[in-house]
Parts: C-alpha cells; sequence; structure tokens
C-alpha cells in the first residue's frame, strides 16, 4: 500500500502494522470479532525508566494529568475525559510501568470514534494546569500510602531499589514519596514536551472493526499532529554485574512476614527469556509447581509467586512468599534455594517441561477472549521488546528444553546476583484496638 | 485499503442462540457456541452459600466449597491438579460474601480440552472425598490468611461496620480474626461432609457453557454426568430481614499503616430481585460508583484531593446487604473526607438525579452491560447471574429496555427510601493516633 496517509510496514498472525507516513505514529490492527467491542489503546515508549531523583513519580502524575483535559474535552465545558467515557460505558484507565505508559479505551465498537479523537487531543494538548496538579498530588499520595499498607508492594519496591543501584529500574514507578509532593507543573510539562509525540507512541485497534474506516479515522484525528522537533532522549545509563549478594529487612507492625528472593536477569529481547519463562511456571505454575508443593503444601507459607518479570533493560527473575506465622523466614528462604540448587544440577523431565510451555501457550491463547487483555499483553510486548516478540512468543516457548531450563538456571540463579529480602512483623502493645464513639 | 475481514454475522437474540437443557432432578443447563476463539468458559452456581450454614459456623460453607477441588472418589487433589493443570484447564468452586446464598463455579480451558474440563467439573461436584489431611493443611492455611487480612485497614472497617449493623446469626455478621482463627481450629471433616450431603445437589445448580464448543455434545455430556445427582434442596431461599440502621462512629486503631480506610455502611432492603433494582442502582452510579465521574469522585478526589478511591455501592444479591461508601484516606484527612462525603450524599438525597445524569447513567449502563458480554466468561457469567435469580436468559436482550425505562422520580424515590444520610455506620481503620 503506498500514497495513503499510511503505510503498511508488516503483518503477521493476524496483526498488521502501518505508520503515519506525516508523523512517524505506529498503529497496530488485529480483527477480533468475539463480540461487538473494540479496544482502543496507546503507547507511549515512556515510563519510569526515563525519571530521575527529583522527579521519581513524574510519569506517573502526568498520566493522571492527562484525565483533567484539554481544550475539548474538560469539566467545565461538561465533556471531562471521563464523564464522555463513562457515559458511553467504555472500560476505560491508563497505567504506567518503568517501560511505558498505556491509555485505553474498551467500548461498544460503534463508539470507537470518541475514543480516538479523546487520545489525538491529549496527546499535545493536554491543560496540565497547576491548579489541577495540587489536588492530583495528593491523589497519587494517597495512592503511594495505599501501596505502603501492602507487603508485597513494599518488598518488591525494596527489591529493586537494592538490586538496582544505577538504572533507573531503582526507583518505583509511583515515585518516592517527597518527589510526589514536591514536583513542580513545570517540570512535569518539560515531561509531556518531551515525550508525548506520534513518533515514541504505538496506537492499536483490536476488536470489531473495519480496516479502511479505523484507518481514515485515525489519519483524520492522528494526521495533523506534528512528531517532536527533538529526538527523543535514550536511556543509557547500564545497571553493571552484581558482585554479591545483598540483602535488607524491614520492620514494621503486623502478624504475617514475608520472604522475597530475586536474581538478576537479561531483558526480555534476550534468547533466554522463554527459557526463564518457563523456569517461572515449573518454580510457580498452579497447585503442581515445586515451590507450590515445597512451601504451601508443607504449611511453610500461604502462597507463593514467581514473577520472571520481562523488562526492556535487565530485570529481575523474583520469588515472593508471605510465610505461614510461626514459621521463620529463614527456613523458607533455604527451601526456595534448595529448590534452584536442585534445578541447576537435575534436568526437569520432558512432562515437567511441557505441562509449564502448555500454560504459556495457552495465555497467549486465553488473552484472545477478550480485546481488552490482548490490548494489556501488546503494550507490555512493544514496550520492552515489540509487536513481533509477542506474535512469535508461543514458539519461542515451544522450542524450550529441559537442557535449556537447567541452563538459565545455572547462567542466572547464582547467590552473586540474588538480593533477598525480608518484611518481618514487629509486635505492637497497641495492635488494632477497636472503639466505638 | 485491503484486507479487511467480512462483517461479523448479525447476532441473534441470547434467548435463540444459547441452547438449554433441563434435567429432571432440576439441574439447568446452558451452552452458547462462540467460535472466534478455540476457548470455553464455564461459569456456574449452587444454593449451598453461608446463608445456608450454621448460625454460628458460617465458614463451613466456604470451606466445604474450596474442599471440593482437593480430591474425588476418582482421583487425589495432586492427580486432579496434575490433569488440569497440564492441559492449562483450571476449575474453582467457591463461596465468598458476595452472595450469601450461592457458590460460584467457574472453569475454563482451551476447546481441545473440553471433555476434561466437564469431566472434572461434574466430578468434583459429586464426588468430593474431603480427605482429613488436605482439611488439616487447609485450616493451618486459613488461620495464617486470617492474620494476614487482619492486617488490611480496608477489611477491618468493614468487619467492624458489619459487625456493628448485623447482629450475630446474621449471614452478614461478621467476626473478629480471633474468633474465625476458632472457629477454623474447631471444624471436622464430619462438618464438610455433613454440609455437603445437606446443600449440594442438581435442584439449585444452574451450569452455563460458552465458547468454542458444540452445544448438543456438551448438552450431552452434562447430562450424562448430572442427570444422575441428587436432587437436594430445592432451590428456595429465605433471607432474613435487613435490620435497623446502628448509626454510630467506631474506629479501629493500627499501628504502621500510611493510609486509612473509611467505610460508610448502612443496612438496606435492596435484594438483585426487588423491582427498584435498577432504579436504585442508577442513583448509586450517579452518586458514588465512579471514583472519577460520580458525585462523590468529583468532590472528594477530583476537586479536594482527599483520597485516591471513593466507590458507593448497593450490595444486593439474593440477601439484602448493606449501601457501602468506602474511601481511602491519608489518616489525618478522614474527617475532612467524611464530613465531604455525608455533606455530598446529603445534597444527592435532597436535590436527587439531574436528567442528564440519568441519561449518562443509562447510557453507561448499556455500553457497559455490551462490553462485558465481550469475552466467554463474560457471557457465560451473564447467563449464570440471569438465570439463577429467575430472569431468564432473555434478560440479556430486555437488559437495555429495562434500563431506559427507569424514570428520574423512580430513581430519586427509590434511592431516598434506602439511604439516610443520618443513619450512617462509621467505620475506619488505621494509624489515627489515639488521643
Amino acid at each position: 500500500m503506498s500514497g495513503g496517509p499510511f503505510e503498511l510496514v508488516k503483518e503477521k498472525a493476524g496483526f498488521r502494522e502501518f505508520r503515519l507516513s506525516s508523523n512517524g505514529l505506529r498503529v497496530l490492527l488485529l480483527q477480533n470479532r468475539v463480540a461487538p467491542v473494540a479496544t482502543f489503546c496507546i503507547v507511549y515508549h515512556v515510563g519510569s525508566r526515563n525519571e530521575a531523583v527529583g522527579h521519581t513519580g513524574a510519569t506517573h502524575l502526568l498520566e493522571h494529568l492527562m484525565f483533567k483535559g484539554t481544550p475539548e474535552f474538560q469539566r467545565d465545558k461538561g465533556t471531562a475525559i471521563a464523564a464522555v467515557l463513562e457515559a458511553l460505558g467504555a472500560r476505560f484507565n491508563a497505567t504506567t510501568w518503568f517501560d511505558r505508559t498505556n491509555y485505553y479505551e474498551t467500548l461498544p465498537s460503534d463508539c470507537l470514534a470518541t475514543a480516538v479523537r479523546i487520545e489525538s487531543s491529549r496527546m499535545r494538548q493536554a491543560l496540565l494546569r497547576d491548579s489541577d496538579r495540587q489536588p492530583e498530588m495528593t491523589v497519587v499520595r494517597n495512592e503511594f500510602e495505599r501501596g505502603e499498607n501492602s507487603p508485597f508492594q513494599v518488598l518488591y519496591k525494596h527489591t529493586f531499589a537494592t538490586a538496582f543501584r544505577e538504572h533507573p529500574y531503582h526507583h518505583p514507578t509511583i515515585g518516592w514519596r517527597s518527589d510526589i509532593e514536591e514536583v513542580t507543573t513545570d517540570r512535569l510539562r518539560e515531561f509531556y514536551d518531551t515525550f508525548y509525540y506520534p513518533n515514541n507512541a504505538t496506537a492499536m485497534v483490536i476488536g470489531d472493526f473495519d480496516e479502511a474506516e479505523v484507518l481514515a479515522l485515525l489519519a483524520k484525528e492522528f494526521g495533523s499532529v506534528a512528531p517532536s522537533s527533538r529526538p527523543i532522549p535514550p536511556v543509557y545509563t547500564i545497571e553493571p554485574p552484581q558482585e554479591g549478594e545483598r540483602r535488607f529487612v524491614v520492620r514494621r507492625v503486623g502478624e504475617v512476614a514475608w520472604c522475597a528472593l530475586s536474581w538478576r536477569t537479561p531483558e526480555a529481547r534476550h534468547p533466554d527469556t522463554p527459557a526463564l519463562a518457563v523456569l517461572g511456571n515449573i518454580l510457580g505454575g498452579g497447585v503442581t509447581s515445586r515451590l507450590h508443593q515445597a512451601l504451601v503444601e508443607n504449611s511453610l507459607a500461604l502462597s507463593v509467586t514467581v514473577v520472571p518479570w520481562q523488562l526492556r533493560d535487565p530485570a529481575l527473575f523474583s520469588v515472593f512468599a508471605p510465610v505461614r506465622p510461626g514459621v521463620e523466614p529463614s527456613e523458607v528462604e533455604k527451601i526456595v534455594r534448595d529448590e534452584i540448587a536442585k534445578l541447576a544440577t537435575q534436568l526437569v523431565t520432558e512432562t515437567e517441561c511441557a505441562k509449564a510451555r502448555t500454560q504459556i501457550e495457552a495465555e497467549v491463547i486465553f488473552d484472545r477472549d477478550s480485546t481488552d487483555q490482548i490490548a494489556a499483553s501488546l503494550s507490555e510486548a512493544i514496550a520492552v521488546a515489540d509487536w513481533e516478540w509477542y506474535a512469535d512468543y508461543p514458539a519461542a516457548i515451544a522450542r524450550v528444553t529441559p537442557d535449556d531450563v537447567r541452563r538459565v538456571v545455572r547462567t542466572y540463579l547464582n547467590d552473586d546476583a540474588l538480593t533477598v529480602g525480608a518484611y518481618l512483623p514487629r509486635p505492637s502493645a497497641n495492635v488494632a484496638v477497636e472503639e466505638v464513639a | 485499503m485491503t484486507g479487511a475481514a467480512a462483517a461479523p454475522p448479525r447476532r441473534a437474540p441470547f434467548v435463540e442462540a444459547v441452547r438449554h437443557r433441563a434435567l429432571s432432578n432440576g439441574a439447568r443447563l446452558y451452552v452458547l457456541e462462540n467460535r472466534f476463539n478455540p476457548t470455553l468458559a464455564v461459569s456456574g452456581t449452587l444454593f449451598a452459600g453461608r446463608l445456608f450454614a450454621p448460625q454460628d459456623r458460617r465458614l463451613i460453607a466456604s470451606v466445604t466449597a474450596g474442599e471440593l477441588i482437593k480430591g474425588t472418589a476418582k482421583r487425589s487433589k495432586l492427580e486432579l491438579a496434575e490433569d488440569l493443570e497440564s492441559r492449562a484447564a483450571s476449575v474453582s468452586v467457591a463461596s465468598d460474601a458476595s452472595d450469601p446464598a450461592g457458590v460460584d463455579i467457574s472453569g475454563a480451558a482451551l476447546s481441545r480440552d473440553t471433555d476434561l474440563l466437564l469431566d472434572a467439573m461434574v466430578e468434583v461436584l459429586r464426588e468430593p472425598v474431603f480427605p482429613e489431611d488436605e482439611l488439616e493443611k487447609e485450616k493451618k492455611k486459613l488461620v495464617g490468611s486470617i492474620r494476614q487480612q487482619q492486617e488490611q485497614t480496608s477489611v477491618r472497617a468493614s468487619e467492624a461496620a458489619m459487625r456493628r449493623i448485623y447482629p450475630p446469626g446474621h449471614p452478614l455478621h461478621r467476626l473478629t480474626g480471633e474468633e474465625r482463627i476458632a472457629r477454623v481450629e474447631a471444624l471436622t471433616r464430619a462438618d464438610l461432609a455433613g454440609f455437603y450431603t445437606e446443600r449440594y445437589g442438581a435442584a439449585s445448580l444452574v451450569l452455563v457453557v460458552v465458547g468454542d464448543v458444540e452445544a448438543d455434545r456438551v448438552l450431552d455430556s452434562l447430562e450424562k454426568g448430572l442427570g444422575s445427582w441428587t436432587a437436594g434442596p430445592a432451590p428456595a431461599i429465605a433471607p432474613p430481614p435487613a435490620p435497623a440502621p446502628a448509626p454510630g462512629a467506631v474506629t479501629v486503631e493500627m499501628p504502621d499503616k500510611a493510609s486509612a480506610d473509611v467505610i460508610l455502611a448502612l443496612p438496606s432492603d435492596l435484594t438483585r430481585t426487588d423491582p427498584e433494582f435498577l432504579a436504585c442502582a442508577l442513583a448509586n452510579s450517579a452518586l458514588g460508583q465512579s471514583s472519577l465521574t460520580s458525585r462523590l469522585g468529583v468532590r472528594v478526589r477530583d476537586t479536594e484531593g482527599l483520597t485516591y478511591g471513593i466507590h458507593s455501592a448497593f450490595s444486593a444479591s439474593h440477601v439484602a446487604g448493606p449501601f457501602t461508601v468506602s474511601v481511602t484516606v491519608k489518616p489525618d484527612s478522614r474527617d475532612a473526607a467524611v464530613a465531604s462525603t455525608l455533606d455530598e450524599i446529603q445534597r444527592f438525597v435532597k436535590s436527587g438525579l439531574t436528567d442528564k445524569e440519568l441519561a449518562e447513567e443509562k447510557s453507561s449502563r448499556i455500553g457497559r452491560f455490551k462490553v462485558d458480554l465481550g469475552s466467554n466468561a463474560g457471557i457465560a457469567n451473564a447467563v449464570d447471574t440471569a438465570v439463577s435469580y429467575g430472569f431468564g436468559v432473555g434478560y440479556l436482550d430486555e437488559f437495555p429496555s429495562l434500563v431506559a425505562k427507569v424514570t428520574r422520580e423512580q430513581a430519586d424515590a427509590a434511592f431516598r427510601k434506602r439511604v439516610r444520610p443520618e443513619a450512617f455506620t462509621i467505620a475506619s481503620a488505621g494509624t489515627f493516633g489515639r488521643p
């Protein structure tokens, strides 16, 4: 296809990628007519990875301010973004993560044009008023505080802050409290004026639509948005290899201890990523998985969660477990390490490996049950790699062998690359007193 | 432009598209073929929730439901899990607080594993053996989980409100964490087996399968598996009446909590089958369904910045649950947030909905309904709900017109009848610092 506003870049597995010639906006289409519903999602390639001390949490705070409006969509005119979408029955939100920010709307497919217009309006015309930032800062601060109430979130934030000292994965997406409170509206606008451009974004439409109509709609709404005049600044900081085990402890009043072990792993695009994903399921995918059997079935932990983080830059392979009261957290840590040691020496059986592969391959098929689930998975994929990585993922998983699993355990899950964290309950004389006034 | 796929066929009304079979023992089976993706989803309901458990030992219902998958006459827990997990299939049976009458049954699989999934579901419903050792493990885990929940400000605030409003013996009464731990520790295998024998059977069972399946094959397979199951108790429900409000404040002081939770709660007589349900739901949507757009959200979050989340809801199932407003706050903002919330509710009760609000809430609800029907699991769940509440499958087709019919007067009257701002129980949990 040529001559029109779009050029067809590539197609594979039902996906069709286009590029808007006027400004470089990437467009990804996937028809999935399971219901008269469509998801529009726009991913900006900016996340907490692009932040530094002083403005940690800026990407996320900016994401909140993006709901405060544009000249066309604002509360004063009775056209607040959320109100317009709510009235259509849309399921909508925005999320910020290490490598990306996404804005999405799942709605009846005959309402798609409204979602596209809202996103085109806020790509370059967000109001970003200081009078909006003030109350929104305290909203975000409450979001931060809610996170601080969760032992899991506290542990994951400390884990990344401990394992990464130089790379910006060190700081959490929500930001540090004082940065959330003090960052200026001007600084947020600078962020917006650096990263929110069509040439730093990918728009996707998934679900029930007509391709010609949807491309015409996208050309109409986004075609005149100018690209950035400056190059998008790259992140060049590299986390050096870890040269010894690191440990941290968090003590707060409570009753249940948690244990977290995380090893440094490569970036999502690395060829070992599929084997690490399979390893994740072997260790933590369901009742029959090794750590569930060793910890939960033996009444040592209340549950176990294994996360092979897949990020744009080198990341972690994590195990989190709330420890059953009365059990020493060190006992849980020892068992996790023993299970890893076994995997470094003995090959898993082909049956066990096949089960893990089947679970991951099925997840990709289940994704296609709903348009917003595909959009969520694709958002992550294009943030850490690209959509082809997502399209090729099932085949890459299918190739993982027991030898691959042992090799990645030996390569990455070493003590020198390990960060161990503990969340330890601190007793209090005043635990939970209920008073009726 | 090239390559656009053919437009999807026009969809038949659900009442025509969903295949139905009623078995002689009372089980009602529904199947919708949806061939777009090689998966299937199952949703079901059976009346064996906490409403039917002994008054002082309500948790027998949830533990019995959870233990159904811990071993059957044919397979141990591990064998069953191995068979399902090796095919990425899943089965779950759970009884939670959202509907005190029902047990929720759900399942999912790739369509190549349809038989495996349906066989496993029939097996766990009909042949659980409640192994002693599994129950002992579960009890240890439950005690730990209760302790873990007790660390959450949202749980503590909600429990304090429910304990104050609903008297002991009421299915919505909430025991303290320590009381629940004592009940867990006293549980025996005989308790579960006894409750199972008494409550589980086909008479109240609804099972819905949606996905890439052949309807006749699924119906035949389920009839073969469930046709000879005992009927059990008739699907009759006699929920207790709603108690009188218990106005007043309860504070749960919890150390080391950065964020606090506040629940404002009132008993209500609204059930899901009440003719005024949709009127109440539309009024509530305008008041507080969304943290971003409803009146409470615009005031307390958007304008005053006092919270990340504020949300109001009627908890209406087979049992009339409370009307609640929940809000998370920085502990020292609690009083301001509560005052603004009550003021906004007061205004809403006084002035009622605007025509614009009602029109927006109607289009929102109708649109959201369509969006929720955008997946196999969403459709299965909607059919299951419509049938187990006695509306029938046609409810899915009629829903938009039922919503459209509600008038502003009906919505205002239904809401005013039930929400009296002065009668709230206000329960908060967090680190406030006791005077």
